[in-house]
Formats: C-alpha cells, sequence, structure tokens
C-alpha cells in the first residue's frame, strides 16, 4: 500500500514539475504560464517529491524505503512523460 | 577518437583555432565506449534483467513441479535433505542445502565430492516433500540467465567474469560522460520529440537514461562490487597473508563455512531440524536461507543455519554455528565489520533480493529500461551516421557491421531467449544431457539470428526478427498448454501466480516487440522521400543532435 501511495505522490510530482516548464505549458495550454503560478507549481512539485520519500522511508525504514523510493521516482516520471507525449500525439492528430 | 577524426575533417581542422569543449570530448568519449561494449552489456542488462525473476523462470521451466501454493516449514525440509543426502552424498566432507521459500519450489544442495581436493562440488535439486531429486525434466532453469550475465558461456568461468567487469567499467564510463554529455538534463527532463529521426532517438535515450539514472549507476558500480576480489585482490592478499587470516576474512563475507579437518571419530549428526527451529525463532519461520553441513558424521561435525535476505539490505552473512554432534549452539554471528558491511549492503541493492513483490517489479522495470537504453544508444550510432552516407545502400565496413550487430544483439537475443524457452518443452525428456542442449539451443538460434542478419538487408532483417520474436514469443504459453499439464486456464483456474504471470509477461514482450516491428516498418515508408527531397534539413537536424 505504502508503494501506491509513494508512486502516486511521485506522479503527482513530476506532474507539477512537468506543468511548470515552459516548453510543456506550450504543448498543453498553447500559452506560457504566470511566472508566480509556475514557481508554486515547481515548489510543490519538489514538496510532493519529498513527502513520497517521507511515505516510503516511515512505512518500510531506511534501507528498503530509499531502494523503493528510486523505483517509484524512476517510474513515476516515466508515467508522466508517458502521458505528455499521448498528450501531444493527440493534439497533432486532431 | 582517431575514428571520429578522419570521419570528420572540417572538425579536426578547427580543431586549433577553438578548442573542443569538455561536453564533446565527452560526448566522443560516451559514444565509443558504449560502441565497443555495447552488444556485451545489451546482452548483460537483458539476461540481468530476466534474472530479477530467476526463480519464477525455473518455476516455470519444470511444469512437472507442483505449484507451491503454501512454503513447506524450512525445519522438516532441511531435516529431510539432509537424510537424503547421507547417501546421495555419503562421504563428501561439506554438503550445503539451499532451503524453499515463497518464490521456489524445491531445495538446491551442493557439496564437496568425497576424495577429491580443492574446488569440485557436486549438485542436485530437490523435492522438500519427499526430500528426493526432483522428477523433473533436466534445466538449468533461470540460472543459466542469471550465470550468463555476469560469466557469460563456452569459456572458462573466471574469463567470462573479467570479461563481464571490463564491460561493467566501459559502461560505468559511458553513464558519467554520458551525464557530462547532457548539457539539458533538467530543460529536457520531460521533453520527447516525434518523428524527428535522430532528435527522437536521442530524446527516447535521455528519457531512458535520466529517470533511471540512479538506478543505472548503482547497479554498474554495485556489480563490479560483487567481483571485486576477483578484480582487485591486492588489498586483501596484501592485509591478509596466514590461511587463519584468511579464513576470517571469508567469514567476513560469506555464510559458507570453511571445512576444517576432521577428527576421524565418528558420531551421528544431531538432529538438524532443532537447529533450524531455534534459526527461526530468531529470524522468523520463512526466513531461512541456507544450512550448511560440514563434517557430517564425525565428532568435529559443524552445521550452520543462515538468515534469508527478506527485509534487510545487506548480503552480509548472519548465522548460528552448531556443533554438528551434540547440537549445542556455539555462535550466533549477527554482524561483520563495516567494511565488509558496506560491501554486504551494496551487493544486497544489485541482487535486490530483500524487496518484497513490487520491489521486484520496480527493480525489473527499471532495469528494462536500462536495457533499452543500451540499445537506443546502439541504434543511434547507426541513425545518426546513415544521414550522412554517400550511398545508404553500399555503407562502408564499419557502418555495415555495427548495422548487422545490433540486429543480432538486439531482436536476436529476444529470439534467442525465447528459443530456450521453447527447447525447454519441446526436448524429450529422457535426452542425455538435456540441460546442456537447452543452453546449446540458445547459442544455436542466437547464431542463427547472426547470419540471418548478415545475409539480408538491415531494414528487412530488422523487421522480420521483430516479427519473428513476437511471434515465438506470443507462442509460447499456447506451446506450453500443449506439451504440459498445465495450460494458461488451468493456472489461471488454480490460482497459480507464477505460472499466469510468466505467460502474461511473454505476452506482453510479444507485444512489446510487435509495437517496434510496427513503427520500424512505418520509418522505412517515411524515411525514403525525405532523404531524396531535403538534404539540407537533414544536415540541419544532424548538427542539432551534435549540439545537444
Amino acid at each position: 500500500m505504502s508503494h501506491l501511495a509513494s508512486l502516486a505522490l511521485c506522479v503527482f510530482g513530476f506532474t507539477a514539475l512537468a506543468v511548470a516548464m515552459e516548453r510543456h505549458q506550450e504543448d498543453l495550454f498553447g500559452r506560457p504560464m504566470v511566472p508566480a503560478t509556475a514557481r508554486s507549481l515547481r515548489i510543490a512539485g519538489w514538496a510532493t517529491l519529498l513527502l513520497a520519500l517521507a511515505v516510503a522511508v516511515r512505512a518500510q525504514g531506511w534501507a528498503l524505503g530509499l531502494v523503493s523510493y528510486s523505483g517509484h521516482t524512476s517510474l513515476g516520471a516515466a508515467l508522466v512523460f508517458g502521458t505528455l507525449i499521448v498528450q501531444a500525439q493527440r493534439k497533432s492528430r486532431r | 577518437m582517431s575514428i571520429d577524426d578522419s570521419a570528420s575533417p572540417p572538425a579536426a581542422a578547427k580543431a586549433p583555432l577553438k578548442p573542443r569543449g569538455i561536453r564533446q570530448t565527452m560526448s566522443d568519449l560516451h559514444i565509443w565506449a558504449g560502441l565497443l561494449v555495447g552488444w556485451f552489456l545489451y546482452a548483460m542488462f537483458l539476461t540481468g534483467t530476466v534474472s530479477y525473476f530467476k526463480d519464477e523462470l525455473s518455476q516455470w521451466m519444470r511444469p512437472e513441479l507442483a505449484h507451491q501454493a503454501v512454503v513447506p516449514d524450512p525445519a522438516v525440509v532441511a531435516q529431510r535433505i539432509v537424510t537424503e543426502l547421507a547417501t546421495t552424498a555419503a562421504g563428501s566432507p561439506q554438503w550445503s542445502i539451499g532451503l524453499p521459500d515463497a518464490r521456489n519450489n524445491t531445495a538446491n544442495a551442493f557439496w564437496r565430492k568425497p576424495g577429491v581436493q580443492g574446488r569440485a562440488f557436486e549438485s542436485a535439486t530437490f523435492d522438500p516433500a519427499s526430500g528426493h531429486k526432483v522428477a523433473a525434466r533436466d534445466t538449468a532453469g533461470g540460472d543459466f540467465f542469471y550465470r550468463f550475465h555476469f560469466q557469460f558461456h563456452y569459456m572458462p568461468v573466471l574469463w567470462g567474469r573479467w570479461l563481464a567487469g571490463f564491460c561493467a567499467m566501459f559502461m560505468l564510463v559511458a553513464i558519467v560522460s554520458g551525464v557530462i554529455t547532457h548539457k539539458k538534463i533538467f530543460t529536457d527532463f520531460f521533453t520527447f520529440r516525434w518523428g524527428k529521426g535522430q532528435r527522437s532517438w536521442l530524446d527516447a535515450h535521455n528519457a531512458l537514461s535520466v529517470f533511471g539514472l540512479p538506478f543505472h549507476f548503482m547497479i554498474t558500480y554495485t556489480g563490479l562490487v560483487t567481483l571485486m576480489a576477483l578484480y582487485m585482490p591486492w588489498g586483501s592478499d596484501t592485509a591478509f597473508k596466514t590461511p587463519a587470516e584468511r579464513q576470517q576474512l571469508t567469514a567476513e563475507l560469506s555464510a559458507f563455512v570453511q571445512p576444517g579437518k576432521p577428527s576421524g571419530q565418528k558420531a551421528a549428526l544431531a538432529p538438524v531440524d532443532a537447529m533450524v527451529r531455534q534459526a527461526q525463532a530468531r529470524w522468523g519461520r520463512d526466513n531461512i536461507a541456507r544450512v550448511t553441513v560440514v563434517h557430517p558424521g564425525d565428532a568435529a561435525a559443524r552445521v550452520s543455519v543462515s538468515r534469508g535476505d527478506e527485509g534487510r539490505a545487506s548480503m552480509s552473512p548472519q548465522y548460528l554455528l552448531f556443533d554438528g554432534a551434540s547440537g549445542q549452539l556455539l555462535q550466533s554471528k549477527d554482524s561483520v565489520g563495516p567494511a565488509a558491511e558496506t560491501r554486504g549492503v551494496l551487493y544486497a541493492l544489485h541482487l535486490g533480493r530483500f524487496g518484497d513483490l513490487a520491489t521486484r517489479w520496480l527493480y525489473f522495470l527499471v532495469s528494462l529500461a536500462g536495457t533499452a537504453m543500451v540499445g537506443t544508444g546502439l541504434v543511434m550510432w547507426t541513425v545518426k551516421r546513415r544521414q550522412k552516407l554517400p550511398d545508404p545502400d553500399k555503407p562502408y565496413f564499419g557502418f555495415w557491421l555495427v548495422e548487422r550487430l545490433n540486429i543480432a544483439a538486439i531482436p536476436g537475443l529476444s529470439i534467442a531467449m525465447a528459443g530456450m524457452l521453447w527447447s525447454n518443452r519441446l526436448l524429450p525428456v529422457d535426452l542425455l544431457k538435456r540441460g546442456e542442449w537447452e543452453v546449446h539451443a540458445f547459442f544455436i538460434v542466437w547464431a542463427l539470428t547472426l547470419v540471418h542478419a548478415l545475409l539480408r538487408p538491415a531494414k528487412k532483417a530488422w523487421l522480420e526478427q521483430l516479427w519473428l520474436a513476437t511471434a515465438v514469443l506470443a507462442l509460447l504459453p499456447l506451446l506450453s498448454a500443449f506439451t504440459t499439464q498445465r495450460p494458461f486456464w488451468h493456472s489461471l483456474a488454480a490460482g497459480d501466480g507464477v505460472f499466469v504471470g510468466i505467460e502474461l509477461m511473454l505476452w506482453a514482450l510479444a507485444a512489446l516487440h510487435a509495437m517496434l516491428a510496427i513503427r520500424t516498418s512505418r520509418h522505412a515508408a517515411k524515411l525514403r522521400p525525405a532523404r531524396r527531397g531535403a538534404p539540407g534539413r537533414t544536415a540541419a537536424t544532424a548538427s542539432a543532435g551534435e549540439a545537444a
């Protein structure tokens, strides 16, 4: 269960970080975001990633928690990456 | 580096005016270090990846052994196997028994050959329920891929391990130089530009590398650590000179108790199940890894019971040592020195045996991404250079060779690995040295894919091999349904997670190969007009790729 929670937080965190980047704002919304919003998204993204670490370590201890957290970040980033690709494909087809 | 300079004389001519930056130098290092051993690395990565499920694969390769719904009590099994070894391995000075666990439905034992000096061992697989040798087909099981990934085959074990270490060292160089080369590691973190040829390959390669970077670095570094005593023996050679010191070193690294001298006095072995129960009380019922017996039947007999890997990220030995004749607990080894513990942790990180099922899947998936990282790197070498070929139908020898080796190394390996599983189901059960023939089948199929790759036009060879891989992977569960008593629907109904999991995985991998095949065929259709129509654009993308 802690795996799922930590992974979900990682996906959320990376989504916030991706949306805070200008290139992906162009792709997703067609225009850049207000800088202040982007900054708070960036902070929220990093904070969520840290929270995911806390969840993993709390449930499994430092030794095993760090190992699975590393997996959660890799998989989480890959899921966000994949979603962005699918999104861009859909948009170009439309 | 000389190859690169000769390939691009303008850059070499400009060099004195504007010195090449660190990124350009690192990029060259990355490209050539990666290419030189890339095919080995790809094979090491892929066979290593499947090794995270080697026990499950071994179960699938011995379909005669029933699905293990409940793990048998290790204490009972240990006693059973010890009784059996008293006749099977009579006179041997040392037995070591690996006990069944949640992932493993057999007990594996190896023992020193009686009357032979040095490291001569025999081994066998036992049925935990009866204690006798298993009545299953002879197969190396998933252990073959595991062994292959760090010592290869058809060569002395030590040569293979040196070769693997050499390749891993290059991998480490490629990782570090790759990170330095990758200028926009944060800006391009989520960037993927679809349908841009070389640019797309680079984006994919970067994503696969960056997302899994902690794992890729860890797995390469710890891979070297697992064999550090082989690669760099000088430190311990200098520090530990006497046999006693060396034995103490071994005791810090492994639970494998070295046999001392037998007393010559006969004494019956005390009940082993009682010893295992003491260990269970300490570590948990199912957390026992091995039972090792030294000089059974002698008054100086010793029995060590070692702790399982579950729940601790360390491979450092933890064991209870018993007097074999009296059954008295002599020593409890709970910890090792800090240096040995560092090694134990790094070793455990590589193997990932401590993890639960979710962690194991994370290891598998990120390791698969690592395989794809090496694969995309290899393919990119040709993508980048194909645009600059004066006549793409008649490439120079180096290009031709790399392109062909890529085909045999990437889809060819998939076909060969599936081929081994086919031979596991098809070879007659009573064939002499059947287990070895499965391994030969793997290499025969692999060699055939190489011949095919050398003879066919490159694009056709890619497509044909990708489709063949799709077919042999997708048909394996069907073949298994017709040749064993355990078709897919039975496993599903019986709740056999191992068989269902492996066969679903085979289909998922078949789908992956089909997707690659479809993309490859579409790519071929698009490439031709682009190459003819817009030479300026290809040059522009090529230079954009170099700038990144």
